[in-house]
């Protein structure tokens, strides 16, 4: 039986590697992939002690650091399908097959992209309907655009289509934009953008491939329509709590409660960290501080304190 | 076997499967449809959607990169 199952491969779940590794724990970690969801962030700014670094660069980083670690067991490409509470610990399974008994579990399992839920978008998505601006924005070279979200990574899409596309309108739910100012800034002053506040996106329209979305200026019923060939949804993120919705407490929007001293859940052998918990404030560098603190936490619930769980 | 990827170049889960079948030593055929038009329609025509990446593995049609999928596809 394992002391700790840490599972998530971004930021948070590295560091609570390496702090486990160092604090010989006996430890496995379950990571499908490293670098967490920054990962197609073409250029990360605020990590601190290094002034830019492309978000694949640091998944390459953080993988190297947590490999450089001895005694700690990583089970890499796969995922943890199901975590089963015993009467002492917790049995967990991945997708593979692969199946343990641990004593505590680490959840740095972050968030999903949120999706608008509007009738056009599952049928168009890969079809105009875009969710990675990194990936997908050459493809639509001399095309309109929309863009769906007013928060930073709403924003970075906009500049990632900036080079390729004819006009790209932004469209955010309120008045103002969410995003860091800086970006904020770079993006008013470029002359193919344009800002639709105050709006909600009521369909996605097209034939084989989009041609148009509805929108309706908020608190009224009127609606317009926007002739774009791309939809880029930028909306936020859902936690990825499912795995442990029957036994810990979540908070309405299903982020998993904890006390922010220790990160401990309401599931005595049940730490989590990152986004997704109840934490204000979704950022790398939080992660990090998060894990760290719950490996700690783990740590004294183990061993220095004697209070097994 | 032969293993296609259609990819763009600022792409990073392309990047991604493309150093993933580096790592296991499968070759494999790069077409960057950003600036091969020929080559995006044949993506659109096989995937019947427009995100990268693609990979055409032996005929299979995998959109984005699902390392297990992938890896069962190649038989690693």
């Amino acid at each position: 039986m394992y002391e700790v199952t840490i599972i998530g491969g971004g930021p948070g779940g590295v560091a609570a590697g390496i702090y486990a590794a160092r604090k010989k724990l006996n430890a496995i970690l379950v990571a499908d992939s490293f670098g967490g969801q920054s990962v197609v962030s073409n250029d990360i700014q605020n990590w601190i002690g290094i002034k830019t670094i492309s978000g694949f660069d640091l998944a390459k980083q953080l993988e190297e650091h947590l490999k450089a670690q001895t005694g700690i067991e990583i089970v890499e490409g796969d995922r943890v399908l199901k975590i089963e509470k015993q009467k002492k610990g917790f049995v967990v399974t991945t997708q593979e097959g692969k199946s343990w008994g641990t004593q505590t579990i680490l959840l740095a399992i972050g968030s999903r992209r949120r999706e608008l839920n509007v009738s056009g978008e599952k049928e168009f998505w890969g079809n105009g309907v875009a969710y990675c601006g990194t990936c997908d924005a050459p493809l639509f070279a001399g095309k309109r655009v929309a863009v769906v979200g007013g928060g930073n990574s709403g924003l970075e899409t906009v500049l990632d289509l900036v080079p390729y596309a004819k006009e790209i309108f932004l469209l955010h739910r309120n008045s103002m934009l969410k995003g860091d100012p800086i970006t904020q800034e770079k993006i008013r002053k470029e002359p193919k953008v344009a800002l639709l506040l105050n709006t909600e996106v009521q369909m996605i329209m097209g034939k084989k491939t989009v041609t148009g979305l509805h929108y309706r200026k908020a608190g009224t019923k009127k609606e317009f329509t926007l002739d774009v060939e791309g939809v880029f949804v930028e909306i936020g993120s859902v936690p990825n709590a499912d795995l442990v919705k029957d036994f810990v407490e979540l908070n309405t929007w299903g982020q998993i409660v904890v006390d922010h001293k220790t990160q401990r859940s309401s599931d005595p052998g049940i730490w989590a960290a990152g986004d997704v918990t109840d934490g204000f404030y979704k950022q790398n560098n939080i992660s990090v501080g998060d894990s760290i603190k719950a490996v700690m936490n783990i740590y004294d619930a183990l061993r220095a304190k004697g209070q097994m769980v | 076997m032969t293993v296609k990827i259609y990819s763009t170049p600022s792409c990073v889960y392309c990047k991604m499967l493309k150093e993933y079948l580096k790592q296991k030593n499968i070759a494999f055929e790069d077409a960057d449809v950003l600036h091969n038009l020929k080559a995006r329609d044949e993506m659109v025509q096989k995937s019947h959607q427009m995100g990268v990446p693609v990979a055409d593995i032996n005929g299979q049609i995998f959109v984005g990169f699902n390392r297990s999928e992938i890896a069962r596809a190649l038989g690693i």
